[in-house]
């Protein structure tokens, strides 16, 4: 009994703040984005995962930032391959990408690129953002990556109203799709 | 069999409340939160301008590479908090927190308050202080109650293009913060 006690406590409590996408996340295909962390009356779980990640959330007003592991197959993220991002993102006053190691280090290449910005990234005819995380060369705006091992993406949008108001509403995200591996 | 049963059934009734005990008592455990990391910053009554989050190094509060950053403790314990600053003409945003590393308040320069940033924060004594017009404060102060003394802020300026990144942490470091004697 102790056992079962123990293992579902302490292990539903480590899975409901590590990945816990079913619980009070907001998912969009591989992006997953945790819009009460910004807000001023935080829920139990929320706050607990404040506590646990004791980083800088962005208040509701400022932005959004949303984590992506997986590619849009679901594959987890591999930095052997290459992945190219496209898409259209919601509309907002600007946005940022870096990849990060499972401790939350930028692993960019050191004197390159730290992040794509969209101010300063190449698009596609249609005006859809087109970009590519890999280690080895890519075309369109690169992001060098280094390392070996899984890593995640964390896409952060400035001023943007995706939670606003009483309801979230559906927004389009960029695709994350896997070009081969190394 | 059913004795088993049962005695599993208990074992997932003893679980639950242990999670619900974890989840709710891990924050007053937590020593790693923000609160103690901007502690660290000794950022108490001044604009603290964060190092650029570079790669390769860690960034336990996570911070965006493209953004300079901002912070300043406050303790409203000794009068109702100021925060003043005319910002370069670009995107910034300020936002408050409360010890528990939860934005009590957030806004960003496109809600109509343009380049000058003017921020009051009262606790609740203050504020009816501020109701009974016992303070005297600026026309325009962007008037924001905290529930709690402990309070931080932080405002992220989004520089245009890399190159412009020392000029506006400069920007940022002339920020006033203090209390409203």
């Amino acid at each position: 009994m102790l056992t079962v006690a123990l293992g579902v406590g302490f292990g539903l409590s480590y899975f409901a703040l590590t990945d816990a996408r079913p619980i009070g996340a907001l998912q969009v295909g591989p992006w997953s984005a945790w819009p009460d962390a910004g807000s001023a009356t935080p829920d139990p779980y929320t706050r607990a995962y404040l506590a646990r990640t004791g980083a800088l959330e962005l208040g509701l007003s400022e932005g959004l930032q949303f984590l992506a592991v997986n590619d849009s197959a679901g594959r987890p993220l591999d930095r052997a391959c290459r992945y190219r991002i496209e898409g259209a993102t919601p509309v907002a006053s600007f946005w940022t990408l870096v990849a990060l190691d499972l401790q939350g280090v930028n692993i960019a290449r050191p004197d390159g690129l730290a992040a794509v910005h969209s101010a300063r990234v190449a698009r596609s005819q249609s005006g859809i953002a087109r970009f590519y995380v890999s280690r080895g060369l890519a075309p369109y705006t690169w992001l060098e990556i280094t390392g070996d091992g899984p890593f995640s993406l964390a896409l952060t949008l400035y001023d943007v109203s995706i939670v606003g108001g009483a309801g979230s509403t559906v927004v389009d995200l960029p695709e994350i799709v896997q070009e081969g591996c190394a | 069999m059913i004795r088993t049963l049962l005695w599993i059934l208990a074992g997932l009734l003893l679980g639950g409340i242990i999670h619900i005990v974890v989840i709710l008592s891990l924050p007053l455990f937590a020593t790693h939160d923000v609160w103690s990391r901007i502690t660290e910053l000794r950022a108490t009554d001044k604009a603290v301008v964060l190092p650029a989050a570079t790669p390769g190094a860690p960034n336990p509060l996570r911070l965006d590479p493209e953004m300079t950053y901002a912070v300043c403790q406050l303790d409203l314990e000794f009068g109702p908090g100021v925060v003043n600053a005319v910002m370069p003409n670009a995107f910034w945003s300020v936002a408050i927190y409360n010890r528990s590393g939860a934005v009590i308040y957030s806004t960003t320069n496109r809600d109509g308050i343009g380049q000058t940033l003017d921020l009051g924060i009262f606790n609740p004594a203050q504020t009816r202080l501020l109701a009974e017009q016992q303070l005297d404060v600026n026309e325009g102060l962007l008037i924001v109650e905290s529930q709690s003394d402990d309070v931080f802020v932080v405002v992220r300026l989004a520089p245009p293009q890399p190159a412009m990144r020392k000029r506006y942490e400069a920007a940022l470091g002339q920020i006033f913060c203090g209390n409203f004697r």
